[in-house]
């Protein structure tokens, strides 16, 4: 049996531990509190671009009259045989089995299409390195000479597959800061290879951020465009109860808001946005004005995933240090609770010692 | 002619926030083919915005100019209002001038290399202009 003074030792480094697991605690209830605020004032943006074009798709005649779809590259519906599948994790540990559950949703992603080529783009250091450990990198190899189709920038670079799962792009430190300018980039690439028939459709994996007791793990099918303003939402995990009462307890302590911030006033106002029962002067062609409103409707579907993750990562990070706390502080119970009797113990022995010695000595 | 009933309401929304929501008498807007200005009473439009300025006359005071350097944006009025979408928007003194300086000899050069692509041509002259409005925005300041 341990001595006192081993105990005493071993309750001091626990102690240190649920310092440490503490403030890592508050620190990741700033940053949530944080993460919120920016997700909700990102709202009023990507509500009013998403109500600007629906509108613009009802008003404005860019249905193609043979198959019924809109006229424009993004809606058009190919056979899926390359899929890109975009990765959203955290960029550290320490939340639990945040990273560990999108990265299993998306494995389960790409063993369910194992007869298709799929392109995985992460985002996110945790993603990152576990995907660029388990799949080759996509390989380009460029040519400067022009074809007979010289107009097409792209034939240029040609990429030979090696594997059926490529990496073909990560975005380091894109979560760290997240600004508009790079989400962008980054939505106008998966266009272009969109457009360029290079992939058939875009997945989106991200866990889904209402509240503390309102996130899903969701797998959402970014491309090809089907209705502006649903989401195709094609599988989603939800919390479970444990979960999601964890969760709260966690929030609860650490002085976070429970439930979603009301946003409907908010929300009825960006409605309005190009869509008053007017006729409006179209100051360019309708069809240049819904082209030029695509690529942003899908940064802002982009730059909401990446806005709702960053939250769940850090409300994953408060739970995960909660319950690391609340277990250090049981831990300590447990040994000090062990540390009082070996103490009691020694010093009945030592009276036992004391008292037989002088029975001993009478 | 405009008074202090006869005000336009005025919003910039940003990705990141609503950067501006305030009361105005005018506003001078870079739509992709040309500045426009927009005064109480405009016919409804809908207008796509290039890389420029938005000059906000009267937000705050009578005299008040506040100048916004925008690389993209979207923007919608109506009779009283003028609600402004745009992908970023900067102060003249926040315009880092040595990195659009940059970005504009970058525009120059993806403009060369080019050759016989419409897409790189289109690309380059979006970073090019965005360059120049950035630095014309900036020079207006000082």
């Amino acid at each position: 049996m341990a001595n006192v003074l081993d105990l005493r030792r071993r309750i001091r480094s626990v102690k240190n531990t649920r310092q440490i697991t503490k403030a890592m605690k508050m620190v990741a209830a700033a940053k949530l509190r944080r993460a919120q605020e920016r997700a909700l004032a990102a709202r009023p943006y990507a509500k009013m671009i998403t109500s600007v074009l629906e509108s613009l798709t009802r008003r404005v005649d860019i249905f193609d009259e043979d198959t019924g779809n809109l006229r424009h590259p993004l809606f058009i519906t190919r056979e899926e045989k390359r899929i890109l599948l975009i990765v959203i994790s955290g960029d550290k540990g320490f939340a639990g089995a945040f990273n560990a559950n999108i990265l299993k949703t998306a494995f389960q992603f790409i063993a369910g299409n194992t007869d298709k080529e799929i392109d995985v783009e992460a985002v996110g250091r945790k993603a990152r390195d576990l995907m660029r450990r388990r799949y080759p990198v996509a390989v380009y190899s460029e040519r400067t000479e022009s074809d007979q189709m010289g107009d097409n920038p792209h034939i240029f670079k040609t990429r030979e597959r090696k594997a059926p799962v490529e990496v073909t792009g990560d975005h380091p430190g894109m979560l760290l800061k997240l600004e508009q300018s790079r989400v962008f980039e980054m939505a106008q690439n998966i266009i272009a290879r969109y457009i360029h028939e290079e992939i058939d459709a875009a997945y989106i994996v991200y866990n889904e951020f209402k509240s503390v007791i309102a996130q899903r793990l969701v797998v959402e099918k970014l491309l090809p465009l089907m209705t502006i303003g649903i989401p195709q939402i094609t599988g989603a995990v939800e919390q479970t109860e444990a979960e999601r009462e964890r969760a709260a307890e966690a929030a609860l302590s650490a002085g976070i808001l429970i439930e979603a911030a009301d946003t409907a006033e908010a929300d009825e106002e960006a409605k309005k946005f190009g869509t008053a029962q007017v006729d409006y002067i179209y100051e360019q062609p309708s069809e240049e004005l819904f082209a030029g409103l695509i690529p942003q409707y899908i940064t802002s579907m982009l730059y909401h995933a990446m806005t709702e993750s960053v939250a769940a990562e850090q409300a994953a990070r408060m739970t995960a240090m909660d319950s690391a706390t609340n277990n250090a502080s049981d831990m300590i119970d447990a040994y000090t609770l062990l540390m009082n009797r070996v103490r009691q113990a020694a010093i009945t022995k030592e009276i036992i010692e004391i008292v037989s010695g002088a029975a001993a000595a009478q | 002619m405009a008074d202090e009933t006869n005000q336009l309401r005025v919003r910039l929304v940003t990705p990141e926030r609503i950067f501006f929501d305030h009361a105005a008498v005018a506003v001078e807007l870079p739509a992709k083919n040309g500045y426009f200005e927009v005064l109480y009473g405009h016919a409804p439009l809908v207008a796509e915005l290039g890389a420029g300025d938005v000059i906000i006359h009267g937000g705050e005071g009578a005299e008040s100019v506040q100048r916004y350097n925008v690389s993209w944006g979207f923007t919608e009025v109506l009779g009283d209002r003028v609600t402004i979408l745009a992908s970023d928007a900067l102060k003249p003194e926040e315009i880092d001038v040595p990195r659009a300086n940059e970005q504009l000899a970058r525009g120059h050069k993806e403009w060369d290399q080019a050759g016989d692509s419409a897409d790189a041509y289109t690309e380059a002259l979006r970073v090019i202009s965005e360059a120049e409005a950035k630095i014309a925005s900036a020079a207006e300041k000082h």
